[in-house]
């Protein structure tokens, strides 16, 4: 009977070692859904098998509601050990100090010198000391989607300048057909795309110069005038009111021609138009003929403070950055890779969109402007404050210089109280 | 002599009907009352209208009555999203809050109502002043109290803080509703002997059918319907509820029409059946409360 129960309490005291040497790491996949939570699934059985010591918990949270949840969790004392972040909050995060700086890790990764310099900046630039509290694993950019097939209908060819872009918006439009060579983002996320679309033409390559906003530079007011002077001449009148939504249905709905947007609307515009029918063009340069781009939020990986396993979920994070998952990931999301050693993955070669992306990132004539986004107030500015004014400006109610300068105010006066914060 | 009293004919006639207002009616009415109100039962509808041609049209199509109908989207929103478990779990959550709410709220109601206490007024004007706090509010504080009673990542914990939020305006509500019993029926089943709890249960409950019913109902809706807390208190993907489940169709550059449109036809059908089976209660209800309360 001894005998039996020391046996029982050896099988007993086996069984709880076995479970103790397993660790369970959580990570939050900021942007949930049935798009990507199968992916990430796929990815966490993958990186199960080849660390079975591990344990990953996936957790979706819906991307309208992930910085309130990361907030309530930083409060509470109860983060995840590894985040799905972008750059629009991460310098919110790290300010909170819940975010492990990552510097040394990657160090002594193998992700060393393995990641696009560009995406790696982008993410440097959001915090206050310059320091990296997130490895990037996507970049995106913003691109003028454009029916190729109406092009060639028309004999037009892929516009290079802005000029050109107008000139072609003019040709394509038909109103009696219902047919519209351009459409504006003219509601909400209006300004954030309309200041990419004027760095890009004036080639200034700074949005603060001696911490003072640049972003009412004469030149950008030209380009902000001119694509208010398409407004109702070559877009839908209802432009005034776009959102994002109403922009992908109009362009796949076929009563425009070119849209501004990113990466992200690839899989809707491929799904409805096809590969034969769209392609994409990085957004046109100006009479400097210079490539100057306003980089979109990146997406990469956060490791937790607060999280109890924050050695395995640096591996984790290494595995989701590896060429091979990386990768994998971009190709399924349709996004620029941040591991280089992708670059020549057959999927990009078919993917012209990314490739065209990438080839613009990575060249070396391309200037990054980062857009502030480390500014708390930076979302407010760009989205209640100024859309307003914009639409004013489509309806020829500000002048475009007027609008430009009260959005210029406002930037250098929060980026002073940013410093002075710091 | 005798006579023969002869009914005039005239009194064998029917007295004339009443002439009927219909015939009197203003025909201006129909343009006063009636079109306003089929124009906004067309604005209430259409809303529904949009939701069950997206969840039951093929994605890309364009048609406005959905023919030939498909089911994809609610394959993609119960097996690809898992509303399954979503659904289990906003309905134990919402079950959970009902019946606490309603028991508790029938006890505090009660209190209020019959009985006089110190600071009686000062606590109905607290729970009033409770309802301008909004939830998000409410979401650190609740969320460090939780941790600390490990009730984070449990339905249970859902419930509880649904019914803190709910059980206010439940109590005043339930108040109203027992103020409208005459105490008389009480004190006379008093009089024959029976205790307060007897009398209570004997008299007074029956009379508050209605109550249950609308108090029940609110807590009910409020607790499915809640997104901030299910979200914010569950950090386990087999914990969240409906409306988590919904704004995953709501991607950061993509919007998914179809599974949003299905998942709402999912999640509003229990909350119409439950109008359905209820809504004469509800309105008996609520209108006693709100005259006599």
């Amino acid at each position: 009977m001894r005998a039996l129960l020391v046996a029982l309490a050896l099988l007993l005291g086996a069984c709880a070692g076995a479970q103790d040497d397993k660790t369970t790491i959580t990570f939050w996949d900021n942007n949930g859904g049935p798009g990507r939570t199968p992916i990430y699934q796929e990815l966490i059985k993958r990186f199960e098998a080849a660390n079975p010591d591990v344990e990953v918990e996936y957790v979706g949270i819906p991307s309208s509601s992930v910085q309130q949840k990361y907030d309530t969790a930083i409060a509470g004392g109860s983060t995840p050990d590894v985040g799905g972040v972008t750059t629009s909050y991460l310098a919110h995060l790290a300010g909170q100090d819940a975010l492990e700086q990552v510097d040394e890790r990657l160090e002594g990764s193998s992700l060393k010198g393995k990641l696009i310099p560009g995406l790696l900046e982008t993410v440097r630039q959001t915090s206050s000391d310059g320091k990296l509290y997130a490895v990037p694993a996507s970049g995106n950019m913003d691109v003028v989607w454009y029916r190729s097939d109406r092009f060639e209908e028309k004999g037009i060819t892929e516009p290079v300048t802005w000029d050109e872009l107008v000139q072609a918006a003019t040709e394509l439009t038909d109103p009696a057909a219902n047919q519209y060579g351009f459409t504006i983002r003219g509601g909400a996320g209006s300004v954030f795309q309309l200041l990419s679309e004027a760095y890009s033409y004036s080639g200034v390559e700074k949005f603060y110069d001696g911490g003072k906003s640049t972003v009412a530079d004469p030149r950008n007011a030209e380009l902000v005038r001119k694509v208010a002077d398409l407004y109702k001449k070559a877009t839908p009148e209802a432009d005034v009111n776009n959102n994002y939504t109403q922009m992908v249905a109009q362009f796949t709905g076929g009563t425009v021609a070119m849209m501004h947007h990113n990466l992200g609307s690839t899989a809707d515009v491929m799904k409805t138009l096809g590969p034969e029918r769209v392609a994409a063009m990085p957004l046109p340069k100006g009479p400097s003929g210079k490539r100057t781009v306003v980089p979109n939020p990146t997406d990469g990986f956060a490791v937790f403070k607060g999280g109890k396993n924050t050695d395995a979920a640096w591996r984790f994070v290494e595995f989701l950055v590896s060429a091979e998952s990386n990768g994998y990931w971009n190709e399924k999301v349709g996004q620029i890779p941040a591991n280089t050693d992708v670059r020549g993955a057959e999927w990009i070669q078919k993917n012209p969109a990314v490739k065209m992306a990438l080839g613009v990132l990575e060249d070396p004539a391309t200037v990054l402007v980062p857009a502030p986004v480390h500014l708390p107030e930076y979302s407010s500015i760009t989205k209640t404050d100024t859309e307003p004014l914009y639409q004013k400006v489509l309806l020829g109610q500000m002048p475009a210089q007027e609008f430009l300068d009260q959005l210029a105010t406002k930037l250098t006066t929060a980026q002073q109280d940013w410093e002075k914060r710091k | 002599m005798t006579q023969t009293l002869v009914r005039p004919e005239v009194a064998l006639d029917p007295p004339p009907p009443p002439p009927r207002r219909r015939r009197q009616r203003d025909p201006s009415r129909y343009f006063r009352l009636h079109l306003p109100l089929v124009l906004y039962l067309l604005f209430t509808l259409i809303p529904f209208y949009w939701m069950l041609v997206f969840a039951f049209r093929p994605a890309g199509e364009t048609a406005l009555v959905p023919w030939p109908i498909t089911f994809e989207h609610f394959d993609t929103v119960w097996n690809g999203i898992g509303f399954g478990l979503f659904f289990q779990n906003s309905l134990i959550i919402a079950v959970g809050t009902l019946v606490v709410v309603t028991v508790f709220a029938l006890m505090g109601g009660y209190a209020l109502a019959r009985f006089r206490f110190r600071g009686q007024r000062v606590f109905l004007l607290a729970l009033l002043c409770t309802q301008f706090i909004p939830g998000a509010m409410l979401l650190i504080p609740l969320f460090v109290i939780f941790k600390g009673a490990g009730l984070l990542n449990s339905l249970t914990g859902l419930v509880i803080a649904d019914t803190a939020f709910q059980l206010p305006l439940a109590l005043i509500l339930m108040s109203g509703f027992v103020r409208n019993v005459p105490v008389e029926l009480e004190e006379a089943a008093m009089v024959d002997g029976c205790t307060r709890l007897r009398a209570f249960f004997a008299v007074t409950l029956p009379q508050l059918r209605p109550a249950l019913v609308a108090v029940g109902s609110f807590a009910f809706i409020g607790a499915w319907n809640n997104f901030l807390f299910a979200l914010m208190f569950a950090s386990k993907q087999d914990k969240f509820t409906l409306p988590v489940g919904l704004s995953y169709a709501l991607g950061e550059f993509n919007t998914d029409f179809g599974a949003l449109a299905a998942g709402g036809v999912v999640a509003a059908v229990p909350v119409v059946l439950v109008f359905a089976v209820v809504q004469r209660f509800l309105v008996q209800g609520l209108s006693a409360g709100a005259v006599k309360g």
